[in-house]
């Protein structure tokens, strides 16, 4: 009780910050300078549609270098974790599981295909609609749900995972490096021609840059529900 | 050059890699994993050298081809790289002392370590606040993984609370980020600090905000209970990474934002850092387990680093030295501390007994201890001196006072701990460790050196690691392994010629501390031949002492003397350590001798106004409204050194527990130290008043009180040793009486004593601890009739209390015929009278020597006994001639100190005609009093013998025990309690006040420390409260400011 | 508008640290603490937000010369993205300690891991 009367004035006290931040804030009439620039200058300068994307992988790349990282660090962890856990496996055999059910083979042989099909097309897309490398991966990543709903006890896909993720985050590092080698700094997405603004092969090295991180976040997000459903099997 | 964003994707690339390896090949992985961070490291290193070196200027590396603060920026300069290749170099090293577990654990772990790595010099790298939350949260990740990995099971509660905690922490981040972000109207730290965002509406709350987090990276008390539980549950080569890089990295991260908030904010962040380094040094004084205490001194030092940060302005353009001095040898030292704690198999303080065993790891022990005390040569040292200063410089006395608190504090559990190693735990079999281990910790140990020498460098001062003395006495260091006997030669060879080589130089005040130190150091380094073996840590550490008496007698500036006092105190510390049962008063010691220290250092900044060199000798112009408090500093902190009463309690456990060559050094010659500080305090500043109290008058009753009481307790010691520790208390109760008088023969006095006391008293511990070791006690009582099984001890002992009583032939008389005419030109009449009275009573205990150890009977257990050892014998005879050379021509020594002395005092000096010394009340013939006393002791001898000719022998038997056996067997004997009428009459003096009022302070703060220490209850939920309490008190704080 | 969103995100933040600090069970604070990001995720956009604009995203309705009059902020959107990601991450991270601390003591009572201390 004492506890609960505590942390409620500590979150009172919190509550009068977040009031004074609250009323304190005043919209902007226009963008600020930051903003300004990027709406008027992304067209010229990194040739993407979306200047989300062109601030996500170009402006602020490292960021979002650092942002894949998380994953990958959480993923592997989570591996690790999990895989310590694992050891003495007595694995359960197929006829221990009652069966998926036809509903669900059918729809995942028909669905699977589509939902990667969508997926690759979310982040190819990235820097022209709505949508992205994290998102397409998002989807991506579903599709290993849905088979590992059917078939819990899917091995194969493990080690490619792992090399997926593995390469995608190397070749981004080396996109960056390349950048800053051959363009104007790190991540810098100008290694490749802008080309066509607008069109699906512009703004440079940002399409490639979304597939990578589109792959990598995809492979991540189904090694830890890979992980995760290999620890329910006990 | 390689740009710096190369020290990032250097980590990242390789962590990808290490991914596609395949999963057996693990010691390749490994191998990767090293690779990586060498080359992180060799970046970060070019450009220290490029900074250094070739005046390369600060760059800023730009990302996306869009220069800031449209795109993120990186900046380096030498801080930066400074700060990159510290994170960089612990992580390879704890990569390398992780190998075996990094293996098992597979390549997944070596990623998450490399990017850890990454993420700390991004967050030092990046201008962004943004990034610098990316960075922020990416080491949280990856500390929280590394803490997965250990394998004591607790860690496991212990990183879910740190994640709880950085929850919190990073909600309070991205809000502070995104309102300055709104308030700015960008990211880039330099352009909001321009813009001032933190001025503009909401921003200032939003600056705060994201301050917040950042300090709390920092791990500042009370917010920090989680950081306690990790450093004493992870694995010890991952908590080294976490308290050197991650501690350095949050620092820096605070330096950086710190700028954008305006003038509100140093002070707030000062003040929590400086209480942090209170704070965490208390609770630390009653932690027992090892690498939880490790915890409360990265948590202090840190503080002390981020206090410093917040008073940049104050520190001015030391900033960088001071802040990066503390840093790094905070980083070396507590990942070294760390890597050590691995090695060790228990988790109790006294389980580090096993690394004495091996000297290496015992020299790194010590080094990370000096390091993290700031102890000379090291760059705490400099940067803490020039801290004090500078602080001093803006009158901030109460910071200066705060600090030097939490250093003390934190050096007695540092050194209490080494004492414990030292002299505590089994005595096991000496253990196998890891050379791989051993190697990465010799490698931090030996960087601390290097540390030390470009710390030297850069301070503006002299560079100690220079000066031949210090250099001499670390060479020992290196000739450990030789035989004693060579040492012992090398040392009196080098001693001797030092002082030859040194003799011109010296004007006739250094000449006789010179003489003293040198050659009568030299002296009784015979004595050392005694030892067999290899007697290892001896010699650097009695060196170390000579060195810094060698460097304190020479000092032209206020810093050359305190590092020389500060060297001569670890020396000594060290070599009283030595003793069997040392370890307690050798804790006292050091404790009062760096309390001293400090008062010291204090003083000096006092003195020069904050002016960092600043040469002794203007301690003469202070100005008139600091002069007294400057006086009563340095007074206080050299009579630590002369253990004057109140503060002497370390001495007799300090002189009487040493080994028996080691009492002779640290009383005959290292109490010197203090009377040498006395005399040029006043030579330089002479009489200084306070509030209308003369100050040498306060000096003159604290040396009779010394004097009286130092000899009172004298008397009722049964411990031999001991009994002459006490009178030595009383010795230089004598010498600073003389001093205070502030006149010309009583300085003379002064001087005499110093020369007689460090013969006598060298003589006496040397004999009295031949006896010792013959009869294997040092409890008087259990002696007696040694006088012919032991004849020349006996004569050591006769001469040596007929030179200290003061009675006729010897050199102890004419220091009381100065003396007698000193104290009739004395203004104050009271403190004389007490000092009369303590003469007698010296007689008690010196006859007690005589009497109960040589005369009486012989126990029967001593029946087979010998003389002394012979190299033990061998000094004591030098003294012995010394003492009655010294007797016949004592103008040889003084006569050039009274012509020196004569400079300072107008008048009252004696003269000199031939051998006769003349004073305005008399005469003083050494010759004819020599003769005269001869004569008469030859005629009593001769009536004696004639007397005793018929006499008859008597079988000695045992009447003690005629039936039961008593209790307490000593209290039958009459030489038990000998003075005890006395001891009737006179208790009431006695009582241990003195004990008792530092007792009850020691008592305090332990009982602060225990109770304080509650507040951690190992919650999770409760440190999430602690973290939003911590906030918004200071945020109340900051607001009513 | 914006202050409503805005307030609603304070209000998730405030609720979730509060459940966070009192509910005993680990999962529980896992849970809060996700409520609590979406709280800082929905103040990151608000701020970006402005009244009557469209998204940032330069196709035929907003041609590249009159953006900087009709999107809104683009930076705030980019940012709350990698927020997301990241809380994303630290939650993953988090349940693997959940599951970890389960198999330790069998019990995910937060009160439970309190032998280190003082």
């Amino acid at each position: 009780m004492v506890k609960k009367a505590i942390a409620l004035a500590l979150i009172l006290g919190l509550g009068l910050i977040f009031a004074a931040l609250l009323l304190g804030y005043a919209p902007d009439a226009a963008l600020n300078e930051t903003a300004a620039y990027y709406a008027t200058r992304t067209a010229d300068e990194i040739g993407a549609q979306n200047i989300v994307t062109a601030i996500i992988v170009t402006y602020r790349g490292l960021d979002t270098l650092g942002e894949v990282t998380v994953l990958f660090l959480t993923a592997a962890i989570v591996g690790l974790v999990l895989s310590r856990t694992r050891a003495g496996d007595n694995a359960p055999r197929l006829s221990d599981l009652p069966p998926p059910g036809e509903l669900l083979e059918i729809g995942t042989k028909l669905l699977v295909p589509l939902i990667l099909l969508f997926g690759a097309y979310v982040f190819i897309n990235g820097h022209l609609t709505p949508g992205g490398g994290f998102q397409g991966g998002a989807i991506l990543a579903s599709a290993i749900l849905l088979m590992l709903l059917t078939d819990p006890l899917r091995r194969s896909s493990h080690r490619l995972i792992s090399r997926i993720e593995s390469s995608a985050g190397l070749f981004y590092v080396v996109i960056g490096v390349l950048g800053a080698a051959l363009a104007g700094g790190f991540l810098d997405n100008r290694i490749l021609p802008l080309g066509e603004f607008g069109a699906l092969f512009s703004a440079g090295a940002i399409p490639v840059i979304y597939a990578l991180i589109g792959l990598k976040v995809g492979a991540e997000f189904s090694s830890m529900m890979v992980s995760l459903s290999e620890t329910e099997d006990e | 050059m390689v740009s710096a964003i190369h020290i990032l994707s250097t980590g990242l690339g390789a962590a990808f890699l290490l991914g596609l390896l395949p999963e057996a090949w693990r010691g390749r992985a490994h191998l990767v994993t090293l690779a990586a961070l060498a080359l992180m490291s060799a970046i970060a290193l070019s450009w220290v050298l490029a900074f250094a070196f070739d005046g390369q200027q600060m760059v800023d590396v730009f990302t996306a081809g869009v220069s800031p603060p449209f795109a993120i920026n990186l900046r380096l300069g030498m801080a930066e790289a400074a700060l990159s290749l510290t994170v960089c170099l612990s992580g390879l090293l704890s990569a390398l002392y992780l190998k075996t577990s990094l293996i098992t654990q597979g390549r997944r772990a070596m990623a998450v370590l490399l990017i850890a790595v990454m993420a700390f010099c991004g967050i030092i790298l990046t201008r962004d606040i943004f990034n610098l939350f990316v960075f922020v949260e990416l080491s949280v990740v990856s500390v929280g993984g590394l803490v997965l990995l250990s394998d004591d099971n607790r860690a496991l509660g212990a990183g879910f609370k740190y994640l709880i905690v950085s929850q919190v922490v990073s909600i309070l981040m991205l809000l502070g980020v995104i309102f300055l972000y709104h308030a700015g109207g960008t990211l880039n730290i330099d352009t909001l600090t321009a813009a001032n965002a933190a001025g503009i509406g909401t921003g200032g709350l939003a600056f705060f905000l994201l301050l917040m987090a950042v300090v709390a990276e920092a791990k500042p008390v009370p917010a920090n209970g989680w950081a306690l539980d990790i450093y004493q549950a992870a694995h010890p080569a991952f908590s080294a990474l976490f308290s050197a890089a991650a501690g350095t990295a949050a620092l820096f991260a605070v330096d950086k934002v710190l700028v954008m908030g305006g003038p509100t904010w140093p002070p707030v962040v000062a003040g929590i850092g400086l209480f942090s380094f209170v704070a965490a040094n208390v609770l630390g004084l009653s932690q027992t387990h090892d690498r939880r205490l490790l915890g409360y001194s990265s948590i202090a030092q840190i503080g002390l680093v981020l206090g410093v940060v917040g008073l940049k302005d104050v520190v001015g353009e030391h900033y960088l030295f001071i802040a990066g001095g503390i840093l790094v040898a905070h980083a070396v030292a507590k990942a070294g501390m760390f890597w050590l704690s691995g090695l060790v198999a228990e988790r109790k303080l006294s389980a580090w007994a096993v690394l004495r065993k091996n000297p290496i790891l015992l020299f790194a022990f010590a080094t990370f201890v000096a390091l993290l005390v700031g102890l000379p040569p090291f760059p705490g040292f400099y940067a803490k001196w020039e801290l004090i200063h500078a602080l001093m410089a803006q009158d901030r006395v109460v910071l200066v006072a705060l600090i030097l608190l939490g250093a003390l504090l934190e050096a007695t559990y540092l050194m209490r701990w080494f004492g414990y190693a030292l002299k505590r735990g089994a005595d096991l079999e000496s253990v196998q460790f890891e050379v791989r281990k051993v190697a990465v910790v010799l490698t931090a140990a030996l960087g601390g050196w290097g540390l030390g020498y470009v710390w030297g460098e850069l301070s503006g001062h002299a560079n100690l690691l220079h000066s031949m003395a210090l250099l001499f006495a670390l060479g020992f260091v290196v000739l450990d392994g030789l035989p004693a006997w060579v040492k012992n030669t090398v040392a009196i060879a080098g001693m001797s010629a030092f002082f030859y080589v040194s003799y011109p130089g010296y004007d006739p005040l250094q000449l006789i501390f010179a003489s003293i130190i040198l050659l009568g150091g030299a002296a009784i380094f015979v004595a050392g031949y005694h030892e067999r073996g290899r007697r290892l840590g001896f010699y650097p550490s009695a060196m170390l002492m000579y060195a810094g008496l060698a460097m304190l007698i020479v000092a032209d500036t206020t810093f050359q003397f305190f590092a020389a006092w500060e060297v001569l105190t670890v020396g000594s510390y060290f070599l009283i350590l030595r003793g069997k049962e040392s370890e307690p008063h050798a804790l006292s010691y050091i404790v009062f001798s760096l309390g001293g220290a400090f008062a010291l250092m204090a003083g000096f900044a006092l003195a020069s106004g904050g002016v960092s060199e600043f040469a002794i000798q203007g301690l003469s112009d202070v100005a008139a409204e600091a002069a007294p408090w400057v006086f009563v500093l340095l007074a206080v902190g050299f009579m630590t050194k002369t253990a004057a009463i109140g503060l002497h309690i370390w001495l007799p456990g300090a002189h009487a527990e040493a080994e028996t060559d080691v009492s002779p050094m640290v009383s005959g010659i290292l109490l010197k130290a203090g009377l040498f500080g006395l005399f040029t305090l006043l030579m330089t500043m002479g009489k200084t008043q306070m509030y209308g109290v003369e100050l040498t008058h306060v000096l003159m009753w604290i040396g009779a009180i010394s004097a009286l009481l130092g000899n009172l307790m004298a008397v009722f010691q049964e411990d031999a040793k001991r009994l002459l520790a006490y009178s030595s208390i009383g010795q230089m109760g004598y010498a600073l009486f003389g001093l205070a008088m502030m006149n010309h023969l009583g300085w003379l006095m002064a001087l005499m004593f110093v020369i007689n006391h460090y013969v006598y008293k060298s003589m006496l511990f040397l004999s009295v601890g031949g006896v010792a070791k013959r009869t294997g006690t040092k409890l008087m009582y259990r002696m007696g009739g040694l006088i012919t099984l032991m004849p020349l001890s006996f004569v050591a002992v006769l001469i040596g209390i007929i030179a200290m009583s003061g009675v006729p032939p010897l050199s102890g008389f004419g220091g009381r015929w100065i003396f007698y005419n000193a104290i009739m030109t004395a203004e104050y009449k009271l403190p004389i009278l007490i000092i009369f009275l303590s003469g007698p009573i010296a007689f008690l205990y010196l006859f007690r020597l005589i009497h109960t150890i040589f005369l009486g009977q012989l126990k029967d257990e001593h029946r087979r006994i010998t003389e002394a050892p012979f190299w033990i014998v061998v000094p004591q005879m030098l003294f012995v001639a010394f003492l009655l050379g010294f007797a016949v021509v004592p103008g040889l020594a003084l006569r050039h100190v009274d012509a020196y002395i004569a400079q300072f005092f107008v008048g009252g000096g004696l003269s000199w005609d031939g051998l006769t010394i003349t004073s305005p009340f008399g005469y003083w013939s050494p010759v004819s009093i020599m003769i005269v006393t001869g004569a008469i002791f030859a005629v009593l001898l001769a009536w004696l013998v004639f007397l005793n000719h018929k006499a008859q022998k008597v079988k000695q038997f045992n009447i003690v025990f005629a039936a039961e056996r008593p209790h307490r067997p000593e209290t039958t004997h009459f030489a038990w309690n000998f003075y005890a009428p006395y001891r009737k009459a006179f208790g009431f003096l006695l009582k241990p006040y003195a004990t008792w009022f530092w007792d009850g302070v020691a008592g305090a703060f332990h009982g602060v420390a225990e109770t304080a220490r509650r507040f951690y209850t190992g919650d999770g939920q409760v440190y999430a409260f602690h973290m939003l309490g911590f906030v918004l008190v200071v945020y109340l704080i900051a607001m009513g400011m | 508008m914006v202050h409503i969103a805005m307030l609603t995100g304070f209000v998730l933040i405030a609720i979730g640290i509060y459940g966070a600090l009192t509910n005993r069970n680990i999962l529980r604070m896992i849970v809060a603490f996700t409520v609590a990001n979406t709280g800082v995720n929905i103040v990151l956009v608000s701020v970006g937000y402005m009244m009557g604009r469209t998204a940032p995203i330069l196709d035929a309705a907003v041609p590249v010369a009159e953006a900087a009059n009709r999107i809104i902020d683009p930076v705030p959107q980019a940012l709350v993205l990698t927020a997301i990601v990241i809380g994303l991450g630290v939650t993953a991270l988090m349940l693997a300690y959940a599951y970890r601390l389960y198999d330790c003591r069998g019990s995910l009572d937060i009160s439970r891991f309190r032998d280190l201390k003082w």
